[in-house]
């Protein structure tokens, strides 16, 4: 009984060991590879060197970081702060306010989770081409903004608001959007915090849509320029590790201030 | 009042938001990839253009390769010519796939360029009906790396490895694994990069020049396969996965020898450990005759999208740098390894220089003198497809079926593939 429990806690922590090592090794890999050169990253060198400091060097030296940190940030940023009023809003309004087409529209909404973006990308382009958005960061975020997904998410969290609290602040005199302000988004905190976090990372890591958009070396994003350090005829795959780990700073960083909002708005925001 | 200003904040905002970097007249805007290979070449170039012609700037923008491919191919085909660059960089590979499915996408440079002064195979790649429609940048002339040291040490001296037939290769191999313990070559068995090479030197490629998918009846590539699937089964070939791992070997010191474009030179020259152990040689042949020892692997070439405002200064730009400047080409080559295919810039000093890592050869002059004998084939459309439909296969091959039976099968799946 005793030995079998014990096989049995034997596998579990095999599959976790397992597991645990398959989501960390290329992390402690991309750390440990920014100290080699890049010959000896290409020998599978598995230990610290002493090449940091070159490779850093080297990075700066090829790439604008100040510009590409600049525009990744500002791409970043507008995305969350639109996407996320605009979508939360939205979110709101569905729950809130019923009608008969409330869900037929809602389903709508839903469905265009389904559809691929490779098959929008030349609809799109042409869109922003034709509005004279084309190498503009304006262009990367506008077709984000009423996210579907996150749309979804408000909704589902709304549900758990106490519609009395919107009765009683009506009560008092409150407007809807004053109810949207001072009522919902402070009970929502967490729910709002989970979605900064989503789609910040989402923003920042994202690679096809800017590709398509950004035309010249003063726009691009933190992602193509690592993109285009990596693809070179000999690339020195000490500075794309510099690069790559630059770029997976500020997610980190974001993901840690709020991880336990994280948590919380994933668990619901109202308990 | 307060309204007005809030209005004026707003449309500040917007235009800020919408300003559109676009090109000014005179400025020439470039798309290619690699940074320190094809964007520096391409600045150098524009600062020599510029030097002459101060009116014009040459602005590069570097993206990854499947990036700018990505890039060129959505604006292409959302016919939304503003976005294109007016010059930009594609494998040679690829480039009959954009010019058959973009007619008219691309300028006829055919009148205003001297395409007979480049290596014949590079215009033929870049040629539709007649019309050739690019400027030949970097050839991918290949050549045989081999380890001194290792075949010193497996019986062989240098003058071994020239001219030599491939059944005489396969031989060395297993002396040198019988001696060394090291392997003869690595291979990735899913890449078809040998097979293209070994194709190539034959004159031959997966279609024909009426773009014919050739496959069973295609003796260059049967007797490729056949080479192939020998070096693997007499146990020469150390079988690796993926470009990393490839450039890795070479690095690490297990294989003899390395067969690939000259653009390898640069990685080779990087094992600063490994100085004065490696030589040259042309490519195995698959004839004792002598002939047949050039090929070609990877290699790119400059375009000039025809809606561009700019069109005539970037034809002008491209032939007078690209098309005659001799010291233009002695210059990429000392700072960046790039052998360009103007048949004239291998007279310069730079392609006559002796390279002390390779014990004193003239590793440039050989490459340049095999770069004019490079036989042209007509790439297709299609060769990344056909690549995976041969790669497939190649199990089969080592498992000794018989090669009209393989064949057969590549061509079902490379028919299933480009359609």
């Amino acid at each position: 009984m005793n030995l079998s429990r014990l096989a049995g806690d034997a596998v579990q922590y095999l599959f976790v060991g397992i597991a645990a090592f398959l989501s960390v090794f290329p992390f402690a890999w991309m750390v440990i590879s920014s100290t080699n050169t890049s010959i000896d990253i290409l020998g599978g060198k598995a230990t610290f060197g002493q090449a940091f400091a070159a490779n850093v060097g080297n990075f700066f030296a090829q790439v604008d970081a100040p510009l590409v940190f600049w525009n990744s940030a500002k791409v970043a940023v507008m995305a969350t702060v639109l996407t996320i009023a605009i979508s939360s809003l939205a979110g709101y309004g569905f729950e809130m306010f019923r009608s008969k087409t409330r869900d037929r529209v809602y389903s709508m909404v839903l469905l265009t989770l389904m559809v691929p973006f490779a098959a929008l990308m030349i609809p799109l382009f042409m869109m922003m081409a034709k509005s004279g958005l084309i190498d503009t960061h304006i262009a990367i975020v506008l077709p984000g903004i009423a996210s579907a997904f996150i749309i979804f998410y408000f909704r589902q969290s709304t549900k758990a608001f106490p519609v009395e609290l919107r009765d009683a602040a009506k009560v008092d005199g409150l407007k809807e959007w004053q109810i949207f302000l001072y009522i919902y988004v402070p009970v929502m905190r967490s729910t709002y915090a989970a979605a900064i976090i989503i789609v910040f990372m989402a923003s920042w890591n994202n690679y096809l849509w800017p590709l398509i958009v950004l035309q010249s070396n003063e726009t691009k994003t933190i992602t193509l320029v690592v993109s285009s350090l990596a693809s070179a005829y000999n690339p020195d795959f000490g500075v794309v590790m510099i690069g790559t780990i630059l770029a997976t700073l500020p997610t980190l960083f974001i993901f840690f201030v709020m991880q336990r909002q994280f948590v919380q708005g994933m668990l619901g925001s109202v308990k | 009042m307060i309204y007005s200003r809030k209005g004026a904040y707003c449309a500040l905002i917007g235009a800020s938001l919408l300003l559109s970097t676009s090109a000014m007249a005179g400025e020439i805007t470039v798309w290619c990839w690699d940074p320190n290979f094809n964007g520096a070449i391409m600045q150098e170039a524009g600062a020599r253009y510029a030097a002459r012609h101060p009116e014009t700037t040459i602005k590069v923008v570097d993206f990854a390769k499947g990036d700018v491919e990505q890039k060129l191919q959505t604006a292409l085909a959302s016919g939304t010519t503003q976005a294109l660059p007016d010059i930009v960089l594609i494998e040679d590979y690829g480039a009959q796939k954009y010019l058959q499915s973009f007619p008219g996408a691309f300028a006829a440079l055919s009148d205003k360029v001297d395409h007979a002064a480049f290596a014949p195979y590079k215009v033929k790649l870049m040629t539709v009906d007649g019309t050739v429609y690019g400027m030949p940048f970097d050839t991918g002339v290949a050549g045989m790396f081999y380890r001194k040291d290792y075949l010193e040490a497996a019986g062989f001296k240098p003058s071994d490895m020239e001219n030599i037939t491939w059944d005489r290769y396969v031989e060395i191999g297993k002396a040198v694994v019988e001696k060394t313990g090291k392997k003869m070559v690595a291979i990735d068995p899913n890449g078809a990069d040998l097979i293209r090479i070994m194709m190539q030197s034959q004159g031959k490629w997966y279609v024909d020049d009426q773009d014919n998918l050739t496959i069973t009846d295609n003796p260059a590539l049967r007797a490729s396969l056949e080479v192939e699937g020998k070096l693997i089964n007499a146990g020469v070939v150390k079988t690796l996965s993926g470009w990393t791992e490839w450039a890795g070997s070479i690095g690490s010191g297990d294989v003899a020898t390395v067969m690939s474009g000259v653009w390898i030179t640069g990685t080779i020259k990087a094992q600063a450990d490994q100085f004065g152990k490696w030589g040259v040689a042309p490519i195995p042949s698959f004839s004792a005759d002598g002939k047949g020892h050039a090929s070609n692997l990877g290699g790119s070439s400059w375009y000039v999208l025809d809606a561009s405002a700019e069109k005539d200064e970037a034809i002008d730009f491209l032939n007078e740098i690209y098309g005659k400047d001799v010291d233009f080409y002695q210059k990429i080559l000392t700072e960046r390894g790039a052998v360009g295919s103007l048949l004239a810039a291998r007279t310069g000093d730079a392609y006559s220089t002796a390279d002390d890592f390779f014990g004193g050869e003239k590793v440039w002059q050989r490459f340049a003198t095999w770069l004019a004998e490079v036989p042209p084939v007509n790439y297709g459309a299609f060769t990344t497809e056909i690549d995976t439909a041969v790669m497939a296969h190649l199990p089969d091959v080592l498992k000794g079926e018989p090669l009209d039976d393989v064949l057969k099968s590549i061509e079902a799946q490379a028919q299933g593939q480009i359609q």
